[in-house]
């Protein structure tokens, strides 16, 4: 053969092109620091702290014990950035002066690049479930049937880890709403990433799926579909409801949560995962939503609409049994058993992300709750420092008046030391101190924080301590 | 159909059905190859949970008398998953059978590589090269 050609070579980036190509799109105008803690009803907005992102390596994915650090945080707001190009948003009061930023959140140029890193920042925010979630031996219809029914006690369990920390917060208000602010990104547009896969052509189980989403649609009712509904309870309990107001809120794990299904759904090779995820959702969802009502009831009382939650108890009671004998049965019918150790990795994997995320929104309220105490702390690290018993690197920090850090966290624990002005220490929604000269905070590993400066200037320390607690003596 | 969940490592590793224990095991150093196995050796019933891999890396090879097992026979056995530490396996015995729990040793052949790897805390020297990046700014 004269006409050969090159190899086939699948598209992959080298760590440095990689670096270089996040850089690329996150430079967008869209993505850059805010200098407020909320965005205005502009769904095109969302900051991805460009400025740190060129000494972040996204090319191996973090262990497991790893995944809370910044990293992952920022391939999470990256992920969610990208995934959200496929999705229509516009903002509630009209385009008007957002009409800029709306043609550049959809264009071809931002959506290529987005795609360009997608692989690679999948890689890394969810590479950790290889190692997580294993799938093994034979698997038969009937070992599955055995397996999903052993799964019911875990499906109608109590009250979830993350209610109990809302029902025992020292501010239970806060809390719940803090709660709710990690819901939104997923309710506010539910179902988009499900609604990926009823494109396409697959037979009588793609009609079955798509009724799922005619429930989630509210039957085209606009006052009974599903996102207005959560609009309702997020407005019933003080809070706004444009797309992604409380972006710098969103804790690394929910967004985690949210971008998996769109994963799943993005990628329709994990097609048969996805149909395991739907099972465990929506056979899982019954109870978790009573526990909602209950939770959301019990500290708001009755002026808060939980309507969201109590419809999905009455739809979803038959929707898991639904799943499973409508979709997932006929399919593993029709393509084989093979099919079946995806559909118990998407259910492992869900459950997983489930304990993550249960996890890392009871410790942030536990570190919102806990800020006298770690403003308190101060004084005996900065001693362990300035007495020479401990030497951790610092950086000397100088900002003006206003000057937002946006939110972020850090892979250790540090020292936050103010030398001279007033800075506002925010960690979490509706939780601040406020700092001044000779006072400062320990910050937690992983936890969200931010700042922002309120005297003319503020010189400041940060101390990168490791783990605190070997500063106390 | 009998469904059980045990541990992948450590106490509780093992779990003994209709009078055969059976426990997790990865062969190779990526750790790609988790599955729950028989450790009963078919010879004359030695603990095949204490097994080497032999040289092609194909089988098992019984601590008592050298006998050969098949890993690709042994890896079909059990249809199971791992999430974390926790292993959940479907025998094909009546749901009424009775499972125990308890602990037996593994080789080191059979634990490959640690189902759940635990990375320390970045050397507070990498946070200070770029204090302002892993930082970012303020507080
Ligand atoms: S008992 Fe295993 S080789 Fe004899
Ligand atoms: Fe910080």
């Amino acid at each position: 053969m004269s006409h050969s050609l090159p190899a086939y070579r699948p598209f992959e980036l080298g760590a440095d092109d990689l670096r270089e190509a996040v850089m690329r799109y996150a430079t967008n105008p869209l993505y850059l620091d805010n200098d407020e803690w909320l965005n205005d009803d502009n769904p095109y907005r969302r900051q991805l702290r460009p400025q740190v992102l060129r000494h972040l390596d996204f090319s191996t994915p973090p262990a497991r014990a790893d995944i809370l650090n910044y990293p992952s945080l920022a391939a999470q707001r990256l992920l969610t950035a990208i995934y959200e190009a496929d999705l229509v948003f516009l903002p509630k009061s009209g385009l008007g002066d957002r009409a800029e930023d709306f043609k550049n959140f959809y264009s071809p140029g931002n959506r290529a690049l987005g795609e360009t890193i997608r692989p690679a920042l999948e890689r890394y925010a969810f590479g950790f479930l290889d190692e997580e979630v294993d799938v093994s031996g034979k698997w038969t219809k009937d070992t599955f049937l055995a397996y999903l029914e052993s799964l019911e006690p875990t499906m109608t369990g109590g009250p979830s880890k993350t209610a109990q920390a809302i029902l025992s917060s020292t501010d239970r208000e806060r809390a719940a709403r803090m709660w709710l602010i990690q819901l939104a990104p997923d309710f506010l547009s539910e179902a988009s990433p499900m609604i990926r896969n009823v494109l396409g052509h697959y037979g009588q189980p793609q009609s079955e799926w798509f009724k799922i989403i005619i429930d989630e649609y509210g039957y085209g009712v606009h006052e009974t579909k599903h996102s207005r509904l959560f609009e309702r309870t997020l407005e019933s309990a003080g809070l706004r409801s444009d797309l992604h107001r409380y972006w710098q809120y969103y804790l690394n794990s929910s967004l985690l949560l949210n971008n998996w299904f769109h994963y799943l759904g993005k990628n329709h090779e994990l097609f048969f995962r996805y149909l395991g995820a739907l099972f465990y959702t929506e056979s899982s969802l019954v109870d978790w939503c009573r526990h909602a009502v209950d939770t959301l009831t019990e500290i708001f009382g009755d002026q808060v609409d939980v309507t969201y939650f109590t419809e999905h108890v009455h739809i979803d009671q038959h929707h898991g049994r639904m799943a499973l004998e409508k979709l997932l049965l006929p399919i593993v019918e029709e393509h084989g058993e093979g099919v079946i150790p995806e559909m118990v990795r998407g259910i492992e994997e869900y459950r997983a992300l489930l304990t993550v995320a249960d996890d890392d929104f009871s410790a942030q309220i536990a570190w919102m709750d806990g800020q006298p105490e770690y403003n308190k702390l101060h004084a005996p690290v900065y001693e362990a420092i300035t007495s020479g018993r401990v030497k951790p690197p610092l950086a000397d920090i100088v900002e003006p008046f206003g000057e937002l850090s946006n939110t972020h966290c850090h892979d250790g624990d540090e020292l936050c030391h103010i030398v001279s002005g007033t800075m506002k220490f925010v960690s979490g929604f509706d939780s601040h101190l406020i700092l001044e000269a000779g006072e400062g905070v320990v910050i937690q590993k992983n936890r969200l924080h931010g700042a922002i400066i309120e005297s003319e200037e503020c010189v400041y320390q940060i101390y990168s301590v490791g783990d605190y607690t070997s500063c106390l003596s | 159909m009998l469904v059980v969940t045990f541990s992948a490592t450590g106490a509780g590793n093992c779990v003994e059905v209709a009078g055969t224990p059976y426990v997790y095991a990865r062969t190779r150093r990526d750790g790609s190859d988790g599955f729950v196995m028989g450790a009963r050796c078919p010879h004359r019933g030695g603990p095949l949970h204490l097994a080497s891999v032999s040289e092609d890396g194909a089988r098992l090879v019984c601590p008592w008398h050298g006998g050969r097992v098949s890993l690709a026979r042994l890896r079909r056995q059990v249809p199971a998953v791992r999430r974390g530490d926790t292993v959940t396996a479907v025998f094909a015995v009546p749901a009424d059978t009775e499972a125990t729990v308890r602990h037996v040793p593994v080789s080191d052949a059979l634990c490959a590589a640690p189902p759940v790897r635990v990375r320390g805390l970045p050397e507070p020297a990498d946070t200070a090269a770029a204090p302002k990046a892993a930082a970012g700014t303020a507080g």
